[in-house]
Parts: C-alpha cells; sequence; structure tokens
C-alpha cells in the first residue's frame, strides 16, 4: 500500500520536529532559571564600583552612603588591602573576626581566585590598594580553576552540531528498531486490505498484536467473495435465461418467417394479400433482430461475451455490413452511399470483427427503422493519426435536441436500476454502445450535416 | 443461364420439428428442387443417406439422439458432398467460424425462404461448378470447366486470376461482392493492397465477357464497394 512510506515518513517528521521543539524548550528554561537565580549585577562589577567610590580623606578612608546601603542590604562586607604593607588599612563593620588583617601575594592571589576562610571573595582596584568584597559563604559558588584546552573550545560548535546529530540518528534508530516489529505485522494487513479492494481473496494468519485485524480481514473477505459469487451466479442465470427464451423463440420464428416469405411472392395470391405477407415477414424480421440484439445485449452486460481482439481492416468491415445489407435487408427506399475517400483503402484497428459488424449494422437498420418513408444513408471512414472514426449518418427525419440529449445521457432500462418508465428502450444503440466500450472507444449522437441522424464512433488503432 | 442441373440434386434434410422439416421442404420444392428427401433423427438419416446417396445435406444441430455435428461426421464417411446447418443457437457462430468442423455453411434460425435458398443455391454452385453447362450472360457465356469465355464464336482463355475472380463473382451471383473478399478470393488471406491489381483484373474480365467494357452490363461496378456478376436466366 502506497500510504504506508508516508506513514512512516509523517511519524520520522513528527519525531523530528518534536525533538527540535524540546531542544528550544530546554534552552529557554535554563534560560529563564538562570537569568531569575543571577543578581542584577554581578559581584565582580560590584567590587570595581565599591573600589571607585572608597575616597581617602583626612580622617581615613570612606565608603559612600549609597554603596554601603548596597552592600548592607547583600550582607556583604568589604576590605582594602594597602599596596606596600600589605596590611588592611580600612574595613567595614561587618567584617567576620576570623578574616585575617595581613596578606601575602599567594593570598593575594588565592582569595583573588576564590575564597578568603570559605567567603567568596571580589575584588576591585583601589587608589592605594586591592578592595576585597566578601559575601555570605552560601551566596556565590565560584569555580576556582577555570582553564580549558584552546582546541576543545574551538571544536566546541562543531562537536555540539556532530553529538547532535549522533542523538538524532540514534533516536531514529531506537525508534525504527522499536517499530519494525509492529510494521511488519502491519504489512500483511495493509496488502490484505488492498487485496481486498481488488476483489482478490485473503487469508491472513491471525497471529502477532494485529490478529483481530487480521480475523476480522479475512472474515470480510469471506462475506465479499460469497457476495460477488451470488451476484456473478444471478447474473449467470439471467444470461443464460435470456438465451434460453431467445433459443425457443428462435424454431417458432422460423415457421412464420418461413411461411410468410413464401406468401409475400406467392403468384396465387391478391396483391392485398401479398402485401399482408410481406407486413408479417418484416415484423418478424424485426422480432428476429430484437431477439439477437436482447441476447447479445444480455451477454455484453454481464461480460459472458468475450471479445476476440485481431487487427482488422476497418473499412473492409463496414464494406462488407454495407453490401450485406444492399444484397438481403432494403429495398430502394435506403439507398446508401459509400462517402469515404477513394485514396483510403486501409486502416487497421484492434477490433472484434464480427462485434463491430453488428454495431455497424445495428446504426443503418437504426436509420431505416426510424424513417418509414425512406432515407439515404451516407458511411464513411476517416483515418485520424491514432484512432478510426467510423461515421454513420442518414438524411430522414432525424432527431430533436432534448431526443439526442436524451440518447447520449440517459441510462438504459437494462443497464438502470430504478423504474422504467422514463428510461430509454430499443436495444440498437445500446448494444453499439457496449461493443464500442468494449473497444474502448467512444461513441457521439449528433445530428448530421445531411439533415438527419449522425452517430460517430471513434475507435483507437 | 440454366441452372436446372442443380434443382436435380439430391438433398437431404434433417431436422427433429416436424413442422420445421415441411416448411422447409415447401421452400425447396415451391424454387424448383426435385429430390428432397427428410429425416427426423440420426438413424433415419443415415438410412435415408445410404438409399438416396445425397448431393448436399441440411441439417438441424440438435437431434433427438445425437447431433448434427456427429452426424456430419457419419455421412461424409458415405460421401464426400457438401453440409449445410441449421441451428437456433447464436452459441454455435463460434464453432461454425472458419468451418473447421468440415460444414460448408451455416444458417442461424429464424431465417427468411431467400436467405435458405441463397446459400443452398451458392454451395451447390461452389461444388458442382465443373458439371456445370455454359453460364449465360448478357454478351457471352463462361464455361468454367475449360477456363474460357465464349464471345461471338469466339473461344477466349482465361488466366487463373480471372477464373477465381470469375467464380467468386458468380458463386454469389446477381449480389455484390466487396472489393476485400474479391482480393481474398485471388491473393488470400492478406488481401490488403491488392485494389489496383483488382481493377486492371476487372478491366481486363470485361474485355473478355463485355461487347463493350466501357459500358459494363454483366460485371458492374458498385462504387467504392466491390462488384456485381449479373447472369441470364433465373
Amino acid at each position: 500500500m502506497k500510504s504506508v512510506p508516508k506513514l512512516i515518513r509523517r511519524f520520522v517528521g513528527i519525531m523530528t520536529l518534536s525533538i527540535i521543539l524540546l531542544v528550544i524548550l530546554n534552552i529557554t528554561f535554563f534560560a529563564i532559571v538562570f537569568v531569575r537565580n543571577t543578581s542584577t549585577f554581578s559581584p565582580w562589577d560590584m567590587a570595581d564600583h565599591a573600589a571607585a567610590a572608597l575616597q581617602l580623606t583626612d580622617g581615613g578612608y570612606s565608603l559612600s552612603d549609597n554603596v554601603m546601603a548596597k552592600l548592607k542590604e547583600e550582607n556583604a562586607w568589604a576590605l582594602l588591602i594597602d599596596n606596600d604593607t600589605r596590611q588592611v588599612v580600612w574595613q567595614t563593620d561587618n567584617l567576620p573576626a576570623n578574616i585575617p588583617m595581613q596578606y601575602t601575594l599567594s593570598d593575594v592571589a588565592e582569595l583573588t581566585r576564590g575564597y578568603v576562610n570559605g567567603y567568596p571573595a571580589f575584588t576591585g582596584e583601589a587608589q592605594t590598594g586591592l578592595l576585597v568584597l566578601g559575601y555570605p559563604k552560601d551566596r556565590f559558588w565560584k569555580h576556582t580553576r577555570a582553564s580549558w584546552d584552546y582546541n576543545f573550545i574551538a571544536d566546541l560548535p562543531k562537536n555540539t552540531i556532530i553529538i547532535f546529530a549522533i542523538n538524532i540518528v540514534l533516536i531514529l534508530l531506537i525508534y525504527a528498531a522499536v517499530n519494525s516489529k509492529l510494521l511488519r505485522s502491519i504489512k500483511p494487513i495493509t496488502n490484505g486490505i488492498q487485496n481486498l479492494s481488488n476483489g482478490i481473496p485473503v487469508y491472513m494468519k491471525e497471529k502477532g498484536v494485529l490478529s483481530e485485524l487480521a480475523e476480522k480481514i479475512n472474515k470480510t473477505s469471506e462475506i465479499l467473495q460469497m457476495q460477488s459469487e451470488q451476484l456473478r451466479r444471478k447474473e449467470t442465470a439471467r444470461a443464460n435465461w435470456i438465451a434460453g427464451v431467445s433459443h425457443d423463440v428462435r424454431t417458432p420464428l422460423s415457421m412464420i418467417m418461413g411461411y410468410a416469405g413464401q406468401l409475400e411472392n406467392s403468384k396465387n395470391l391478391s396483391e392485398i394479400e401479398c402485401k399482408k405477407a410481406a407486413a408479417i415477414v418484416k415484423q418478424s424480421s424485426r422480432m428476429k433482430d430484437l431477439i439477437n440484439d436482447l441476447n447479445l445485449a444480455s451477454k455484453l452486460e454481464y461480460d459472458m461475451q468475450p471479445l476476440t481482439m485481431k487487427q482488422e481492416n476497418a473499412i473492409s468491415i463496414i464494406r462488407q455490413v454495407i453490401v450485406d445489407f444492399m444484397n438481403t435487408n432494403i429495398d430502394d427506399k435506403f439507398p446508401i452511399k459509400w462517402i469515404t475517400n477513394d485514396t483510403l483503402s486501409a486502416c487497421y484497428i484492434n477490433a472484434d470483427k464480427d462485434l463491430l459488424k453488428r454495431a455497424i449494422s445495428n446504426l443503418i437498420q437504426n436509420s431505416i427503422n426510424h424513417n418509414e418513408n425512406g432515407c439515404a444513408i451516407y458511411a464513411s471512414v476517416c483515418d485520424n493519426n491514432n484512432t478510426c472514426k467510423i461515421c454513420i449518418e442518414d438524411n430522414g427525419i432525424g432527431a430533436s435536441d432534448e431526443q439526442i440529449d436524451r440518447l447520449n445521457n440517459t441510462p438504459h432500462y437494462m443497464i438502470c436500476d430504478t423504474n422504467t418508465a422514463e428510461q430509454r428502450h430499443g436495444l440498437g444503440l445500446l448494444i453499439v454502445k457496449q461493443i464500442i466500450k468494449g473497444h474502448n472507444g467512444e461513441i457521439f449522437i449528433d445530428h448530421s450535416e445531411y439533415g438527419g441522424f449522425k452517430v460517430v464512433l471513434i475507435i483507437p488503432k | 443461364m440454366n441452372e436446372d442441373y442443380l434443382l436435380n440434386k439430391r438433398i437431404l434434410l434433417v431436422d427433429d420439428e416436424q413442422e420445421l422439416l415441411d416448411m422447409v421442404l415447401s421452400i425447396l420444392i415451391e424454387y424448383g428442387f426435385q429430390n428432397v428427401k427428410t429425416a427426423k433423427n440420426v438413424k433415419e438419416a443415415m438410412e435415408q443417406a445410404e438409399k438416396s446417396r445425397p448431393e448436399l445435406a441440411i441439417l438441424d444441430v440438435m437431434l433427438p439422439d445425437g447431433n448434427g455435428f456427429e452426424l456430419m461426421e457419419q455421412l461424409k464417411k458415405g460421401g464426400d458432398y457438401p453440409i449445410l446447418f441449421l441451428t437456433a443457437c447464436e452459441e454455435d457462430n463460434d464453432k461454425f467460424k472458419g468451418f473447421g468442423l468440415g460444414a460448408d455453411d451455416y444458417i442461424i434460425k429464424p431465417f427468411l425462404p431467400k436467405e435458405l435458398l441463397f446459400r443452398v443455391m451458392a454451395i451447390l454452385r461452389r461444388s458442382y461448378k465443373g458439371e456445370d453447362p455454359l453460364v449465360c450472360l448478357h454478351d457471352s457465356q463462361i464455361d468454367f470447366s475449360r477456363a474460357e469465355v465464349i464471345k461471338n464464336d469466339e473461344h477466349i482463355p482465361l488466366t487463373a486470376k480471372e477464373h477465381d475472380l470469375l467464380s467468386a463473382l458468380y458463386r454469389n451471383a446477381g449480389r455484390i461482392v466487396t472489393i476485400d473478399a474479391l482480393c481474398e478470393a485471388a491473393w488470400g488471406d492478406n488481401p490488403f493492397g491488392y485494389e489496383n491489381s483488382l481493377m486492371a483484373h476487372i478491366r481486363r474480365i470485361r474485355e473478355k465477357i463485355e461487347q463493350n467494357p466501357s459500358h459494363p452490363v454483366s460485371l458492374v461496378t458498385v462504387k467504392g464497394l466491390g462488384y456485381k456478376l449479373i447472369i441470364e436466366g433465373k
């Protein structure tokens, strides 16, 4: 089934999107938490600020009130180590007692990097010394030995992308591994459903995760097969019934036609009686056509008439039909005119010769049946590259636009499942349509330029 | 022309329906056939065939004690003569196609008397052509057995192709034979492309059979469709 790869693509797409979305969400969440938990300005800035604010006056060192207030607010303390003596020369009042008052160079390096007796320390450069700012022990965590290999930092973006990609691939592999089993059990089911829709009988093993589904599909298949078998039997029975009736009618009709045909030409009968016999011949001939048509229409409708397609010369076929008519069936009231271009002597199509003959013959008979007072019938064949166009038309009474529309569009009673009051009767054109459909061709009904009725058949080569 | 010799042919007619048998018999007799025997089943048909040695058999396909095809095989053992089938089954169409079974022609019921008579005459003409007297045309006579035309007491020989074409036209005398059917009669199964040759042969035939070949009266053209041979007499 074509939709399975589509389904998988969609799943993979959704998953990739979810991963990207999750990464973005996590980064945002982390950023928000980071920002929330960080004071409005860094302690290093605070130290620089305090160092700049420390003034040496006559009365000693003093810190402006607002800086002092900020330090108090943070519970921080400050001291100033003199550049020359490395003694503490000034400190805030809240300096813890265990803070040394004398510093060596290594002490200064240590506190700059980290802590003074466990208090996180930050330094700022004052005029005469180093201002040290100390915060409560649980206020900051300092990374005392922060240094990375240069290449590590340089390759960081590349490595991040690689790691991210590996993650994605890993996740997909896990997905594929987990789902392949499920897909394996889905595949026979999708195949089964596809076969069901093509009318092929389905039987699947009822085991695995989706055994219940398989069981239901098996059951559906059984029901469908049963129904189509019943339908086929009904159709066969109907076609056989029609064939049987038409067979049984043939022998009595032979008697009627035979005797009426003899009487028609009898020298012992009066002219009126001969005419009556001729009418019987004519009407029984129509009944014969009707029986033939009914039988063929039902067989075509129920696919019981296999088409034997061969390369045939359409011109030769139509010529034969016309000549058959001229030799037997019609009088002078219905001249048939062959108006095909003389230079065209062959137009080969893939066709069932007998059925195509029947179609053409039905069209000519149609013109004869509908024009009591006679009409000329025109037959032509055109070779249009990939198709063969056969045209049968007459200069008879023709049909109204409405009738033509109905012929083109209204279903015939034989193939319609609603009431038959509104539908078309007469089997001639129905058979033509069925036969042309069997040849993958098209049929168009129209007005003829000669004034009557026109039927165009287009048959692919 | 005189086709009386054909009307003397012995015909065996087999059908299980008495009324149909009577009707076909009356059609044949009314037309002039003088030797028609009937039978209602295979057994009677075999007896009748032995007695009367038919020269044409008209058989129904469905018979009470067998079928027409089996009967045909048995009849053919007794002598090689033409068989025409009558059938009420359209389905038999396929069986007859190409007359592979050895049948010469078939008619699907119901049929008009003239159709039956035409088929019977066509088969007889074809099968007993060698015995026929001269075929009379308006301006000449054809002698198929010698393959020549007799015009104004002059004997003009026919070529093989001309003979084939005239035979095909004569079998369908009075009817149009299509260009395609004539080409097939002269050149076989793949007749495409012989239209011009056909026209040339027709012209030569006309020169032999017509008094005035530019205004033919016996071999007439039906434009675009075919030709028709008109014989004198019946």
